[in-house]
């Protein structure tokens, strides 16, 4: 019955294509409801530290494709359970929320509420995809995760060779006034509300593929006066430059990652002076992490993964200090973690590990060892 | 005909060329191919000239949020000829239109228990695309084994 097709169709292949057409199902309108979510159990050694329970994290992700070029995609978070007025703790807040056209094959633009394409952490943050219950402190301190700002952007493929991408996007600057001597540039986020337009800033990231390999470079580049015209007046006025490179690598059982920043802080005298705090001009660190799915060792047939895995990070959020500044080496920081990671399926985890925090000074300051446990999943 | 005329006013979607691209890139210039009506399913015979060259099909699978759509080969003897990623649709995870990953599957039968981790490597940060299109890969494998052998398609 079909080959009276075929002289009206000028390449052949093409007859076919019509009768799978249907099974294609694109250009139709879709919403997809997903979410992530984490319970954390905390005991930090020493006297009068009870344990405490934590509904850590709760994220409902909303998406809709509007057609097959264009998508909308958010992530809704209520952190620590509740918001009360009156009472300390908890957020709502949104972690993502942007408009994706995707122009080509290898060209998307965005933009929205995005997350700037630092280091690990930050872009792939849902928590069967790491181990240990805690993100990494480095992801805490010195990359500020989950980090997002305002922009728009260029993300795709590069022709160049096979497995190389890129992300590019201007965001809003940081806010110096945020700035701190223990967690670096954290707070000087402005998380999409109101934020200063006063110094777009860069971001981007270059990665490269292989099966089994990732391996990634990212930027940041921004002034960080917020228009506040006694730090600087200019777009790129008392900048901050972050640079990163990170890797992650997987084969049979054995998984490993690993991670270095290194962020300048230019005008961190004046900073300090302006705002009365303590931030280091340069901020440095990392981690490496190995894991190891113990499982077939037990039960060779099964599926599910055990990974047995250890983190040591090393950071100092005042690996420099400006002029007048004293260094404190309570933030010359070394975390060592281990413990399990059981995931019966790829996206649900239930955790388990001991934390051992040491600083350069010693002390007990800052210092402690710490066991969580958790669960995590995602959909 | 009514079919044939159903199937007519479907053309026009923009994927419509690159099904027709794949199957040359996997199977080479001048190959023809006959879509047969399985079920409720759609295979494609594969021919040039009176030699049959394999079969093929195109699927959806969903990955974080959105489908993605990818074409599934055969040779004669069953085995997994390539596969191609015809629409990604996602923000992250594409790299598994990569030939890099994608030749993994290559040689692949029916017998072969496709599984991350195991005969297929994962990428990470990519492991929602990953392990969807390989769960997709498989049953794509498997029915297009079945059907050949009951001659459902020959």
């Amino acid at each position: 019955m079909w080959r009276p097709l075929r002289p009206v169709m000028p390449v052949a292949a093409t007859i076919l294509a019509m009768a799978i057409t249907p099974t294609f199902s694109p250009a139709q309108e879709s919403t997809t409801l997903g979410g992530y979510g984490e319970i954390h159990y905390t005991n930090r050694s020493g006297r009068n530290t009870p344990a405490e329970v934590n509904l850590r994290r709760f994220v409902v992700y909303l998406a809709h494709s509007f057609d097959d070029h264009i998508a909308f995609r958010s992530e809704l978070e209520i952190e620590d359970a509740k918001v009360e007025g009156g009472s300390a703790g908890g957020e709502v807040a949104l972690e993502q929320a942007f408009l994706d056209y995707r122009v080509s094959d290898r060209v998307t633009l965005r933009t929205g509420l995005v997350l700037p394409p630092v280091g690990i952490i930050n872009e792939t943050h849902e928590p069967p995809t790491f181990n240990g219950v805690d993100r990494p402190a480095f992801d805490h301190d010195v990359i500020p995760t989950t980090w997002r700002e305002l922009g728009v952007g260029i993300l795709g493929t590069l022709p160049i060779t096979e497995g190389l991408s890129y992300r590019l996007y201007v965001v809003n600057g940081l806010k110096a006034s945020g700035f701190s001597n223990a967690e670096g540039i954290r707070e000087g986020r402005q998380e999409g509300r109101n934020a200063s337009l006063a110094n777009p800033s860069l971001t981007g990231r270059l990665e490269w593929v292989r099966p089994g390999l990732r391996l990634g470079g990212s930027f940041w580049y921004g002034g960080t006066t917020a228009g506040d015209t006694l730090l600087g007046t200019g777009t790129f006025a008392a900048p901050v430059a972050l640079v990163s490179a990170d890797a992650r690598y997987e084969r049979g059982p054995l998984s490993v990652r690993g991670i270095v920043a290194t962020i300048s802080v230019s005008n961190a005298d004046t900073i300090n002076a302006l705002y009365g705090t303590a931030v280091g001009s340069r901020i440095s660190g990392g981690y490496l992490e190995a894991a190891y799915n113990v499982l077939p060792l037990l039960a060779p047939r099964s599926k599910q993964r055990l990974n047995a895995f250890a983190r040591h990070e090393r950071y100092n959020t005042q690996a420099d200090v400006p002029r007048g500044t004293t260094q404190d080496r309570q933030f010359a920081r070394r975390v060592t973690t281990f413990g399990l990671t059981y995931k019966p399926t790829w996206n649900t985890a239930f955790k388990g590990d001991y934390e051992v925090r040491r600083t350069a000074a010693g002390g007990g300051v800052g210092e402690g060892e710490t066991l969580r446990l958790g669960i995590g999943y995602q959909f | 005909m009514l079919l044939v005329s159903l199937l007519l006013a479907q053309i026009g979607t923009a994927q419509t060329p690159k099904v027709a691209a794949s199957l040359t890139r996997i199977f080479g210039r001048g190959a023809i191919g006959t879509p047969v009506v399985v079920n409720a399913d759609t295979a494609v015979r594969v021919t040039r000239g009176d030699s049959v060259l394999g079969f093929a099909v195109v699927r959806n699978v969903k990955g974080k949020d959105q489908p993605i759509t990818f074409l599934v080969a055969t040779d004669p003897s069953d085995h997994l000829k390539d596969i191609d990623i015809l629409v990604y649709r996602e923000p992250y995870g594409g790299e598994v239109a990569y030939e890099a990953w994608r030749r993994q599957f290559r040689g692949k039968s029916a017998q072969d228990t496709l599984e991350v981790g195991r005969q297929i490597r994962s990428i990470s940060g990519a492991t929602i695309s990953v392990n969807a299109v390989t769960v997709g890969v498989r049953r794509a494998l498997a029915d297009l084994t079945s059907w050949h052998r009951a001659g459902a398609i020959k």
